[in-house]
C-alpha cells in the first residue's frame, strides 16, 4: 500500500473520529440549563441555572396585574410568593428540567427550563 | 500479482471506511425521522397547553398534492383547541355552555350534545361520582375567581340539592337545565379535545406526537419518533420530583389530584375537586389518581370520578367494569402507590423512590 492512499485512508480515519465524538458529545446533554421567564409570550428573562451569581431573586409583573416572585438556585428555580389569587405556581415549588413548566395563569406568567436533557417526555399534574 | 497483493492490504481500511459511512447514514436517518416538526406552548382552557408533532403527514387525495407538514398540521389542531374552548368554556359569555347556564335551555352543537351524552354515561357508570351540575358549588367554593371562601351548612346542602346530572334534560338539539342548575365541562372537555387531536393526526397519517392538555391530559401517541415509548412522569404530591415513569405508547393519561389547585383554612386543605354528594372539596385518603387507556376522554372523567370515590370505592369501580378497559394508578397521602396490574411492566419508580410502598391491585 503506497504511502498517500495510506494517508487518505489515515485521514479517512481521523474524520470518522472526530465526526464520531461531535455526535456523541454534542448533543442536548452538553448544553446548560436555562430558564426562560416568559409573560403573555414574551421572553422577560433567561437565567443561567448553572450560574455562579445564584441564588438570585426575580420579582416579574404579569399581566394579571400581581407580581410572582421567583427565586432560581443552582440547577433549579421556583415562584416563592406571588400576588394572584390562585397560588398554583406557588404550589408547584421548584422544577429542575424541562419536563414540567411552572405556569402562573392569571398573569400568563410562565417559567421554562431548556437545555437540561430531559430524561422525561411530560409529566402529569 | 503484485497489484493484488495491494489490494488485499486495502480491504481492510476499505471495510472500515464503509462501517462509518454506514454508521452516519443510520444517525443522519435517526436525526431526520426524530426532528421534531413543529411545536407550540400555548394558554388555552384554563391552562398551559403543548403539542408537539413529528414527522409529516400523507400525501392527502386532495389539497395541492403536497405532504402536511408538521407546522400546518400544528396550525389545524390549535385551531380545533380553539374551537372547542369556544364551545365549552363556562366563563366566556358567548358560548354554548355560557348561554345554557345564563338562558337555561339553548339550542347545541352537534358536537356539544355528543359530549354531554359521553358525560351522562360516565355519570350512570360511576354513579354520579362525576357530575358536571357542580358548577355553582364550584363557583361557591371561589374556586373559579381563587378567591376562596367557605360556604356555610345551609348554603352547602342547598347547593347540593342543586347538584344532579339526572336533570340535565336533552330534547334533539334542545338543552335545558331546571332553575339554578348550571353546567361546567371542566372534566371532561380536555379529554374530548385530546381525543379529537389524537383522531385529526391519524387521519392526515401521522404517526408520532405528544399532546399535553395542561397536564391533566396526556396524549402520547404512536410512539417516539425512534421507537421508543413516551417517557411520561408522575409527579409526587408531596416533593418536587417525579415518583414514578410511565411509559406509553399510543395512549391517553388522565390525572385529578389535590396537591396543585387548593387553599388551606385552618389547618385544613380544601381542594378544586367537588364532590357532587356534598357540594363541599373531596376529604379523603387520595393524593392523586392516574387514569390510562385508549380515550383521553375516558382517562379525564374517570380520574376525577375515582379521586372523588376515593381508594376503596374507586378500585371496587376498577373490578366491575373491565369493558372500560383503564388502567389506573392511585397515590394516597401517606405517598402509598396502588396500581392496576395491566400497568406493572409500564411503571417503574423514579430514582430515590425505590423503596416506595407499591399496591398491585386485583
Amino acid at each position: 500500500m503506497n504511502k498517500n492512499a495510506k494517508l487518505v485512508l489515515g485521514a479517512l480515519l481521523l474524520v470518522t473520529v472526530v465526526c464520531g465524538a461531535f455526535l456523541l458529545l454534542g448533543g442536548e446533554d452538553a448544553q446548560r440549563p436555562v430558564a426562560r421567564i416568559t409573560v403573555n409570550g414574551t421572553i422577560v428573562n433567561e437565567i443561567d441555572l448553572d450560574s455562579e451569581l445564584l441564588p438570585k431573586t426575580f420579582t416579574y409583573e404579569g399581566v394579571g396585574g400581581f407580581t410572582n416572585t421567583i427565586v432560581a438556585e443552582k440547577g433549579r428555580i421556583r415562584v416563592e410568593s406571588a400576588g394572584c389569587p390562585d397560588q398554583v405556581c406557588v404550589h408547584q415549588g421548584w422544577i429542575s428540567d424541562g419536563t414540567v413548566p411552572i405556569v402562573c395563569l392569571p398573569n400568563k406568567l410562565i417559567i421554562e427550563i431548556k437545555g437540561g436533557g430531559e430524561s422525561l417526555d411530560a409529566a402529569n399534574g | 500479482m503484485a497489484a493484488g497483493k495491494k489490494w488485499l492490504k486495502w480491504l481492510p481500511w476499505a471495510i472500515l471506511a464503509l462501517i462509518a459511512i454506514g454508521i452516519f447514514a443510520q444517525e443522519g436517518y435517526e436525526s431526520y425521522r426524530a426532528r421534531k416538526s413543529a411545536e407550540k406552548t400555548f394558554f388555552a382552557m384554563d391552562t398551559v397547553m403543548n403539542l408537539t408533532v413529528y414527522g409529516e403527514g400523507a400525501v392527502m387525495s386532495y389539497g395541492d398534492g403536497t405532504p402536511t407538514t408538521g407546522e400546518e398540521m400544528l396550525e389545524m389542531l390549535v385551531d380545533e383547541v380553539e374551537r372547542m374552548e369556544q364551545m365549552c368554556s363556562a366563563t366566556r359569555e358567548d358560548s354554548p355552555v355560557a348561554r345554557l347556564n345564563r338562558e337555561g335551555s339553548v339550542n347545541v352543537p352537534q358536537d356539544l350534545k355528543r359530549l354531554l351524552e359521553e358525560s351522562w354515561a360516565m355519570s350512570v357508570d360511576t354513579e354520579g361520582a362525576l357530575d358536571i351540575t357542580a358548577y355553582p358549588a364550584v363557583k361557591a367554593w371561589g374556586f373559579t375567581t381563587g378567591e376562596y371562601r367557605m360556604p356555610d351548612e345551609a348554603e352547602l346542602s342547598a347547593l347540593a340539592e342543586k347538584i344532579d346530572w339526572r336533570k340535565v334534560d336533552m330534547q334533539g338539539a334542545t338543552v335545558t337545565l331546571p332553575e339554578g342548575m348550571e353546567i361546567d365541562l371542566g372534566a371532561v372537555a380536555k379529554g374530548a379535545l385530546g381525543d379529537e387531536l389524537w383522531l385529526k393526526l391519524r387521519l392526515r397519517l401521522f404517526e408520532s406526537a405528544l399532546l399535553d392538555l395542561g397536564q391533566s391530559s396526556i396524549v402520547a401517541m404512536g410512539s417516539k419518533p425512534n421507537g421508543a415509548p413516551w417517557r411520561i412522569g408522575i409527579q409526587d404530591p408531596e416533593g418536587e420530583g417525579y415518583l414514578g415513569v410511565l411509559e406509553l405508547v399510543d395512549m391517553a393519561m388522565g390525572t385529578s389530584g389535590s396537591y396543585q389547585r387548593y387553599f388551606e383554612q385552618d389547618g385544613v386543605r380544601y381542594c378544586h375537586i367537588i364532590d357532587p354528594r356534598t357540594a363541599a372539596p373531596v376529604q379523603n385518603e387520595l393524593e392523586s389518581v392516574t387514569v390510562v387507556a385508549p380515550s383521553c376522554l375516558l382517562c379525564d372523567g374517570l380520574s376525577t370520578a375515582l379521586f372523588v370515590m376515593g381508594l376503596e370505592e374507586g378500585t371496587q369501580f376498577w373490578r366491575d367494569h373491565p369493558e372500560l378497559e383503564f388502567d389506573v394508578i392511585f397515590v394516597d397521602k401517606t405517598g402509598a402507590i396502588y396500581m392496576t396490574p395491566g400497568l406493572k411492566d409500564t411503571f417503574t419508580l423514579a430514582e430515590g423512590y425505590e423503596d416506595r410502598k407499591v399496591t398491585v391491585l386485583e
